[in-house]
């Protein structure tokens, strides 16, 4: 394989006494559809930032197609961003703020005429090349920087939330259009969010960042299907995976004072352990952990279910007719093949 | 509503008692300017007299002539005013801009130099510039103008750069500007206003500035605000060419005022919410 198109080693980033970023290890390959996902104030931005020459790291190195930019000016690196706020120049008309980096590169008069009417045409706003930013709505706003970060054809593509400032509908729809440009054009981007659902449905592999560090890298399903921290586990996922401490001990588990037998996890000995299971994988059954059932809310053809089980809140996602009374008394069953053990203490997966 | 006619009337009566008290000098400046100094010192003062323009005659041609004090003027109104921004520009986006470590207390000085009264500056100055040999000079004058022009310039313009979101020019790096570049092509043309403003304001205050001219100039550099206070002398005071005087003196202040209406209402809204906490 072609050296990355991104290789970030050992990123550290101070902000006076606050570290921002504690050390980054981060590879993107060619072509690759890569996010960084994380709650706000995770680092994920500053990584961009950091990519772009926006600003420096304190420590470690950037690398562009195995060149060291570490040191280099924005301007310099070859590399084209959208920002969250989209930053169109307000006093130049889309065509001019399309032909801006155009116009910085020295590009020739007819050459860019041509190259503007093409990215425009890509993300079909060819018809607004006269109107001023203040005059398109919201989402021809957002088409007008996209237009303007891939005009100049640049080897990669900085996307710091784009699709945040649009309506749930219209998101959803650009979110299709972002990915097909992107391969399309086929460029390396890396697409800085905090909607896992964008990050999941977008990607082809993601980095989920916690507190300065990235904590998973990893395809989606990967991701999703093993969380490597008790962390990313909580954070993923709509309603988000239910954490249960337990005791783990001999093949079973105590569970808020019931025994579950999980013969599978006797490799694992004897220690303390959180429990995590997605609400798809938690079932009413006959027999398991006693539970009271505190809320039922439907969403169409699924519902869920929200219970207690001793102090812990469960969540449940079913479906099918019979739905459980309010505060009654039921038993839930944990299917088994869909536990994630972490440890109590590192919050690792086991 | 018979509330709110009352409250009109109230507002109404105040802005005309406002009119009277700022347009009266002005009005009575121009009907002086067309009397004769025989009517002009005539009691009871007359409205009823028969109009002359031969004060501005004397104002624009003879011994009396105040052309050349207005060519000073536009010298080193013209001058201190392209300095100013010359050199202000850069500066006030420094500071709205660079994470410089010194950058409050380089604020803060930039301020506390238009905290001083002029009038304990100017023998100061005037021994300074007699040092060099720079009293009665258009550098000298305008280098004294610059460092009141300057610091107000620079804070002025400071609270119009910080107003442009960073991320528009960051996003003028990524496109190749260059920091240069990023400022020429989209800094300033989105700063345009409140250079309008802070032009316009440099410029007058130079323009009617009195104090420094007549304590600095000279007979080489008269500036008109200096030729007007000549009509006053210990024989006589001649009220009517002086009244000429201040009418074309002021003219080109009412011109730029006009031109810059717009522009100066909204940056001194600027100024009144930024600088709330800046001062």
């Amino acid at each position: 394989m072609s050296a990355a198109a991104v290789s970030l080693a050992g990123i550290v980033k101070r902000h006076g006494a606050v570290t921002a970023l504690a050390g980054i290890d981060l590879e993107v390959a060619p072509g690759e559809f890569f996010s960084l996902l994380g709650p706000s104030g995770s680092g994920k931005t500053t990584t961009l930032r950091i990519l772009a020459g926006l600003e420096h790291a304190d420590e470690g190195t950037v690398r562009l197609d195995g060149k060291d930019v570490t040191s280099l000016e924005p301007g310099a690196r070859d590399v084209a961003m959208v920002f969250q706020s989209y930053a169109l120049y307000p006093h130049m008309t889309v065509g001019e703020n399309i032909a801006f980096p155009l116009r910085m590169s020295g590009v020739p008069r007819g050459e860019m005429e041509s190259a503007v009417r093409e990215a425009a045409a890509r993300v079909r706003i060819d018809h607004l090349l006269e109107r001023r930013p203040g005059q398109l709505s919201g989402g021809q706003q957002q088409r007008c920087a996209l237009a303007r970060a891939i005009v100049r054809k640049p080897a990669l593509f900085l996307l710091d939330e784009p699709l945040s400032n649009l309506d749930a509908k219209l998101r959803v729809e650009t979110r299709v259009e972002l990915k097909r440009l992107q391969r399309a054009l086929n460029v390396t981007a890396v697409y800085v969010t905090h909607d896992q659902e964008e990050a999941l449905s977008l990607s082809d592999r993601l980095a989920v960042f916690m507190d300065g560090r990235v904590v998973q890298v990893g395809t989606p399903e990967e991701v999703f299907s093993r969380p490597a921290t008790v962390d990313v586990a909580g954070f993923l996922g709509n309603p988000p995976m239910n954490l249960l401490p337990a005791w783990l001990e001999d093949g079973s588990a105590l569970v808020e004072g019931t025994r579950l037998d999980l013969p599978s996890l006797r490799a694992l000995g004897a220690r303390e352990v959180t429990l995590g299971i997605r609400p798809s994988a938690v079932r009413i059954a006959a027999e398991g952990v006693p539970a009271t059932v505190t809320m039922c809310e439907a969403l169409g053809e699924d519902f869920f279910v929200d219970l207690s089980v001793g102090e812990r809140l469960v969540r449940a996602k079913m479906n099918g007719r019979e739905r459980p009374a309010e505060r009654s008394q039921v038993r839930i069953q944990l299917e088994q093949g869909a536990l994630h053990i972490f440890d109590r203490q590192t919050g690792l997966r086991l | 509503m018979k509330a709110s006619v009352l409250r009109s009337s109230v507002l109404l009566a105040f802005a005309v008692a406002m009119m009277v008290v700022w347009v009266f000098p002005v009005a009575w400046g121009l009907v002086t300017s067309l009397k004769t100094e025989r009517d002009v010192l005539a009691y009871p003062p007359t409205v009823v007299f028969d109009p002359t323009a031969a004060n501005y005659q004397d104002v624009f041609s003879g011994s009396a002539s105040i052309v050349p004090n207005l060519i000073s003027s536009l010298i080193v109104s013209g001058l201190t005013t392209a300095l100013t921004m010359l050199f202000a520009i850069p500066a006030a986006y420094a500071l709205a801009r660079l994470d410089l470590p010194w950058k409050r207390g380089a604020g803060f000085w930039v301020l506390a130099t238009q905290m001083l009264p002029p009038v304990g500056l100017v023998i100061p100055y005037f021994l300074l510039l007699r040092g060099v040999g720079w009293t009665d000079t258009y550098q000298g004058l305008v280098l004294v103008y610059l460092t009141f022009a300057l610091p107000f310039a620079i804070w002025l313009l400071v609270s119009y750069f910080e107003e442009i979101p960073r991320e528009m020019e960051e996003a003028a790096l990524l496109d190749r500007a260059g920091r240069l570049r990023a400022l020429w092509h989209v800094v300033l043309p989105q700063a345009k206003g409140g250079i309008a403003v802070t032009v316009i304001f440099v410029f007058l205050n130079s323009w009617n500035e009195f104090l420094f001219a007549v304590v600095l100039g000279g007979n080489t550099v008269r500036t008109v605000t200096v030729a007007m206070f000549n009509f006053i002398s210990l024989e006589q005071t001649q009220w009517a060419r002086l009244a000429a005087a201040a009418m074309v003196g002021m003219a080109p202040v009412i011109a730029l005022g006009l031109i810059a209406q717009k522009h100066i209402v909204k940056g001194l809204t600027v100024g009144a919410v930024k600088g709330g906490g800046r001062r």
